[in-house]
């Protein structure tokens, strides 16, 4: 898909250009004639002419002459500098090897040192100005001298990828004649109507398929650009195994009997503000048994809790320990753990603690604000009943060993011997020891 | 008031003894059975005509709104799921709004109880309190929507909309606990399935253990002691005072020491009895003496639900907990413990046929790389004339046969599974099951990997956009259309890209005749061209429209995958970091394990910042129970294992888009894109060493195409071990290693194992087959090339030519290493070299100018 550099209205304009090139028109009426084509895209038409001009042989001496004057009007509007092909002009117009005449031409069309201007020289055909060429007339400065003249200004090099800066000609020769025949002599020409040998060949065909086939990218070194591999297919492929099949459920709760749950509910909300009677008590537990959900539905909150304990603590460690598994225990803690110390709540949770595993931190904070209620207390003969308790409640809990004593070691031994006067808490402090 | 009696008893058959002092309860309360009872033996029609008269009586009801939005959908054959969806959510919504409003007078009341009891309480702890406050009208709001949120559950379950269902699902089961034992049972098995069907490994055995531990049958491994164990516990439940103690006290857990104490204290305990105010006294003595607090038994979670409906327990949910618990361990891969596990369901099922047991055993051969024997199980099922079955039954020997290489027997399969599909979908009456049964997309995503592995990248560009319907969220979907669009480009088969032919040899045109004879070299390696010819699609996903593939649709494709990894990292990092923790963590340090997602999901707390809730999770974790815990030890480590795998393959997938994410920027020439995306390759941890070849090469080019030569040479000679030797960039074992990244047993990584896990460790030549890469010879002729067209840049034209020459020595094939070689030869002025090089070559095609100006223009 190598892109081409002319399309086809521009190969016909450049064959057509270099033919008429060798008839009696001046150089400047075919330069006239191939410029008022607007479509013409200048850049391209000069590139595959420098390319052609490249090679010495491919063009003839009038229609090189004619190439290069296009090369150089293309781009005679701006700065001499501007011309892209500049420095092939200076090149070109320095190289040793290329006839005197060619080389002087170049130097007119760049104005250079006194020649005049004007551009008088155009108004011969390229043939004409080959014969008139006296080569005494010329003088041929150094390459430096010109490119001190013609680029001193010029742009750096526009920007262009590494690769492809560095492109080569693309074009090739590969002259196919016999082994041992010079390829350059003019004997491979075909002649018009002779019998075609072996090695002939016809330069306008060779011509028109090189303008044809020009592209714009020359010959550059290659990036090998592995492809990624594909993904490995491990456990990607969906393997199907059959689904449970789930029906959408009759709510049964419609229309169901609630009047139970209300008296719960009920017996709960009076639970809370004094004791029940014992029968009353009694449906409750019941009740709660009967129905392991009632509890969540039975009006009790977090805040109620030390109501709840304060006055029927049975009730109380019933329903913390059906809520055990309830998203709401750890509130219901922090109520318990927080609410004045008293033989209530030192039951409900001495009770819990034979019930169900209570988080650690829990009890040590219980421990903590029950000791620290001892000391507190104004009252010697409560303090007195609440030590008591307060240590046959530690007693218990090692004795079960809920507790680690070695967590609460010097706060417990602290507190034996403030209150050492207390029987049991001299006993508590016998088994502390006896642990030690 | 209505709505909260109704609601406050939602368990079922209470309704025997209605209060015969009511007499419209009564009337309400048996057309509710009867209607229940048409319901069960699935006469919708009469269901709804006794819904209809209920209604009258209980205007507004939404429980009877609910039962008749059911029974009206069943008796209408389920035409219009979506539609049933919104009237569920109206009815959700009207009864949530009544209850809030409830809620908020009950707060208002509550005001006055909070300032007395909150006397001690420090400021954090009425925060706390009153937050919970608000949890709970949440809490309570769910519980009364429990079954008509189950329902919509159910329904988007069907709809194979999995995200949705959880977002239902999972509010459900954080307040699990207040939910009837029904309804909980039917909430976590939906769970168990929605969870699973979306791959995630930690959700499902939080389930699984929940299921395991609530419902008592977990311990299915210890043959009937569940049973025991249940009735027991029953018992300690019932009446918690009266312990039946010698039994249970488990003879390990009273220590001398302890009764030594017992001793010493009971003078203590007499003279403490004494004491007439004190009754607590004596309830604490005999607290003393029960030391039976076995913890086999009372730790909080092994209470087990009790109450609930016999019916749907015994062997039937023990067969299916067993039967999930398979493909759980199959879902994180945990193949030996998942062979032992379905051998426990055969047990359980006693000879009767299950075809769940039988496609689980097989995808277990499946999986373990016994393809053979897969084909066997699969050929015994004896319930093939299921239509449903039959489709997965034909998808699976599909997935056989891909693995076997065999692609084209697989499509056969695939395509057979699909008919079963369509056929399933006319059958009448439609079943809301059927919607789920159909699972055409799944089959189309296996057909787009095996259209890919064909080499068919169109078609299988469609099976993934089809499939993409459920699929579009995983990354590896979004890998495969890209690959997809590559593999197309690369065919040629995408407008503006080359036929595939152009790409892989020289065209040369002969120009003229005899001694005007031309050769001119078509540059067509260049990509020029490709880059403008294809526009920017907008293709829509899931649209009829046919993805156009091209470089920029696998560009998007690439950067939907990696932005979806990158939100799966992250989330995977948040699981990852517990499950790390081990027991000694949990012990330690309370703060730590508080993330652990197990226990968290276990006690149902969420996040709620409590240290006491943390202490309880905490005491929960011990390991006071060596049975439960060695299941649940399996689990959690299943899952640590499955998030491992899950990071490797996430690391693997990394390294694969952003290959393929440098490949396609220096296609579409962004290389400054190229580049950022080669060196986030070559920054990825734990790359493999073809990748990191490949982020090299890459940022080389790209580098190069900016005119960075040093910089280029710089990761190229990496690879440098003389001044123009190349060393290989990877092994023959990496790419082997590749294909076999994942282990596969994970109990004993160095155990022997048996055939199976070393047939599965080796890839086999099939596997080895479909990764078309680079040899590692071929990799080196690579590096050679490209350094070598480097140094041409550079002028160092000696070198270039050297290594030139060994980079064709490797790949005489390449046109690319030619085309370099010539070059040089022309640079050097050695056209005659540089002609029979090119007449050498194989490569090459001359093509007479006529020809080619016809075929141009």
């Amino acid at each position: 898909m190598g892109k081409k550099m002319l399309n086809f209205e521009e190969q016909c304009k450049i064959v057509n250009l270099l033919k008429s090139s060798s008839e009696q028109k001046s150089i400047e009426e075919t330069l006239t004639e191939f410029f008022t084509n607007p479509k013409l895209r200048h850049f391209n038409v000069c590139y595959s002419l420098s390319l052609l001009l490249q090679d010495k042989m491919m063009l003839s001496s009038t229609e090189r002459l004619v190439a290069f004057a296009i090369l150089h009007r293309s781009y005679s509007s701006q700065k001499s500098a501007a011309n892209p092909f500049i420095s092939f002009l200076v090149n070109a117009a320095c190289d040793e090897g290329a006839e005197n005449y060619e080389r002087a031409f170049i130097l007119h069309l760049l104005g250079f040192g006194n020649s005049n201007s004007s551009k008088e020289f155009l108004k011969q055909s390229a043939s004409e100005y080959i014969k008139k060429f006296d080569p005494s007339s010329q003088t041929f400065p150094q390459k430096e001298q010109l490119q001190k003249q013609y680029l001193e200004k010029a742009h750096p090099e526009p920007y262009a990828c590494l690769l492809k800066s560095t492109a080569v000609k693309n074009v090739l020769a590969d002259p196919d004649v016999p082994p041992g025949c010079d390829a350059n002599s003019a004997e491979f020409d075909l002649e018009p109507g002779a019998k075609s040998k072996l090695g002939s060949g016809d330069r306008d065909e060779a011509l028109s398929g090189l303008i044809a086939n020009l592209s714009l990218e020359g010959l550059i070194p290659h990036w090998i650009r592995p492809l990624p591999p594909r993904f490995p297919v491990d456990e990607e492929l969906v393997w199907l195994n059959p689904d449970n099949n789930h029906e959408l459920q009759w709510d049964q709760g419609m229309c169901a009997d609630t009047s139970r749950g209300a008296a719960v509910r009920d017996l709960i909300a009076k639970a809370l503000r004094g004791p029940l009677a014992p029968n009353q008590q009694e449906q409750v537990l019941v009740e709660l048994a009967n129905d392991p959900k009632l509890v969540y539905h039975c009006g009790l909150t977090p805040r109620k809790l030390p109501e709840l304990v304060e006055s029927n603590p049975l009730i109380a460690v019933d329903v913390l320990i059906k809520l055990i598994n309830s998203p709401e225990i750890a509130e219901y803690f922090t109520v318990l753990v927080n609410m004045d110390m008293s033989l209530h709540s030192m039951e409900v949770v001495n009770r819990l603690t034979t019930a169900v595993e209570l988080p650690k931190e829990f009890v040590r904070t219980y421990i903590t604000n029950c000791i620290s209620s001892c000391e507190n207390i104004k009252d010697k003969y409560m303090q007195n009943r609440l030590v008591r308790l307060v240590c046959v409640f530690l007693q218990s809990l090692i004795r079960n060993r809920i507790i680690d004593v070695r967590d609460l070691f010097i706060e417990v031994q602290a507190f034996c011997i403030e209150f050492s006067r207390i029987r049991e808490a001299a006993g508590l402090f016998r088994l502390l020891k006896t642990l030690e | 008031m209505d709505s909260r009696d109704s609601s406050s008893s939602s368990v079922p058959n209470r309704d025997g003894t209605a209060g015969d002092d009511d007499g419209v309860l009564s009337v309400t309360a048996a057309l509710a059975k009867d209607a229940a009872l048409y319901f069960q033996s699935r006469k919708f029609a009469e269901c709804v005509d006794v819904l209809t008269q209920l209604k009258t009586k209980k205007e507004g009801d939404p429980k009877v709104l609910h039962n008749i939005a059911i029974a009206e959908f069943l008796r209408d054959g389920c035409s219009d799921p979506k539609k049933m969806l919104e009237v569920l959510n109206n009815i959700k919504r009207s009864e949530e709004l009544a209850h809030a409003s409830e809620e908020q007078v009950e707060s208002g009341s509550d005001v006055g109880n909070k300032v007395t009891s909150g006397s001690k309480e420090s400021s954090s702890t009425t925060h706390q309190v009153s937050a919970s406050h608000s949890a709970s009208t949440i809490y309570t709001a769910e519980f009364d929507t429990s079954v008509i949120s189950l329902n919509i559950a159910v329904i988007w379950f069907h709809l194979h909309e999995y995200a949705k269902a959880l977002s239902v699902l999972e509010p459900l089961y954080k307040n699990i606990e207040p939910i009837d034992e029904t309804t909980a049972l039917h909430i976590c098995l939906l769970l168990l399935d929605v969870v699973l069907a979306s791959c995630d490994a930690s959700k499902s055995a939080d389930v699984l253990n929940y299921l395991e531990k609530a419902f008592g049958v977990g311990n299915v491994s210890q043959g009937d002691n569940g049973n025991i164990l249940l009735q027991q516990s029953t018992n300690l439940v019932g009446k918690l005072s009266s312990v039946p103690s010698s039994s249970l006290v488990s003879d390990a857990s009273t220590p001398d020491l302890a009764a030594s104490v017992n001793a010493s204290e009971n003078p203590l305990s007499r003279t403490l009895s004494e004491d007439p105010l004190d009754e607590m006294f004596s309830t604490l003595d005999i607290a003393g003496q029960n030391l039976s607090r076995s913890a086999d038994l009372t730790s909080p979670k092994e209470l087990p639900r009790t109450t609930v409906d016999r019916s749907i327990f015994g062997v039937d949910l023990k067969l299916k907990l067993q039967l999930y618990k398979v493909r759980f361990l199959l879902l994180t891969r945990n193949i030996k413990l998942a062979k032992r596990e379905v051998k426990h369901a055969t047990n359980i099922a006693r000879g009767r046929e299950s075809s769940t047991a039988l496609l689980l055993k097989a995808q277990l051969e499946y999986a373990r790389g016994n393809h053979r024997k897969a084909i066997k199980l699969l050929m015994a099922s004896t319930n093939r004339t299921d239509t449903a079955i039959s489709s997965m039954f034909n998808n699976n020997l599909g997935c056989i046969y891909y693995k076997l290489g065999k692609y084209y027997t697989s499509a056969v399969f695939f395509s057979k599974a699909l008919s079963n599909c369509s056929s399933l979908q006319k059958e009448k009456p439609l079943k809301l099951f059927t919607f789920s049964q159909d699972k055409s997309l799944h089959i189309t995503y296996n057909c787009g990997l095996q259209y890919l592995a064909c080499g068919k990248p169109i078609i299988a560009a469609r099976c993934f956009q089809k499939a993409s319907l459920i699929f579009y969220k995983r990354p590896l979907l979004w890998l495969r259309l890209a690959e997809c669009c590559l593999m197309a480009v690369e065919k040629g088969l995408v407008e503006g890209s080359r036929p595939p032919s152009n790409r892989s040899e020289i065209r040369v045109d002969v120009i003229g005749k005899g001694r005007w004879r031309k050769l001119l070299i078509e540059d067509r390696i260049s990509r020029s061209g490709l880059v403008d010819s294809v526009g920017e699609d907008d293709w829509a996903l899931g649209g009829d429209e046919e993805p156009k593939l091209s470089l920029p649709l696998a560009r998007q494709c690439l950067y939907n995958a990696l932005h979806l990894l990158n939100c799966s990292d992250s989330s995977h990092l948040k699981c990852l970091l517990p499950s790390n923790s081990s027991l000694e963590e949990n012990e330690s340090s309370d703060g730590a394990s508080s993330k652990n997602p197990n226990h968290k999901s276990l006690v149902g707390i969420d996040s709620k910042p409590s240290t006491l809730s943390v202490g309880l999770v905490n005491s929960n974790g011990d390991f006071k129970e060596p049975k439960a815990g060695t299941n649940q030890e399996m689990i959690h480590n299943s899952v640590a294992y499955f998030a491992d795998i899950c990071r490797k393959e996430n690391q693997m997938m990394k390294q694969a888009l952003l290959a393929n994410l440098a490949y396609v920027e220096l296609e579409l020439e962004n290389p400054l894109k190229a580049l950022s995306a080669a060196r986030s390759l070559l920054e990825l941890p734990g790359c493999s060493r073809i990748y990191i070849f490949l982020g090299h090469v890459y940022a080389a080019e790209a580098l190069c195409l900016l005119n960075k030569p040093k910089e280029a040479v710089e990761h190229l000679s990496i690879y440098l071990s003389g001044p123009n030797k190349v060393e290989s960039p990877f092994s023959q074992e990496d790419c082997e290693q590749w294909l076999t990244e994942k282990p596969i047993d994970c109990e004993e990584p160095n155990g022997g194992g048996g055939g199976a896990a070393t047939a599965a460790k080796n890839p086999s030549p099939e596997g080895m087959q479909e990764f078309m890469f680079l040899k590692p010879e071929e990799a080196c002729g690579t590096l050679y090339a490209n350094l070598a067209a480097l140094y041409a840049t550079q002028g160092e034209l000696d070198r270039a030519h050297q290594l030139t020459t060994q980079a064709l020595s490797l790949l005489p094939n390449s046109t690319e290493a030619t085309m370099t070689a010539i070059y040089i030869d022309l640079v050097l002025g050695k056209s005659q070299e540089a002609l029979s090089k090119l007449k050498r070559c194989s490569h090459v095609r001359f093509l007479s100018s006529n020809l080619q100006s016809n075929k141009s223009s």
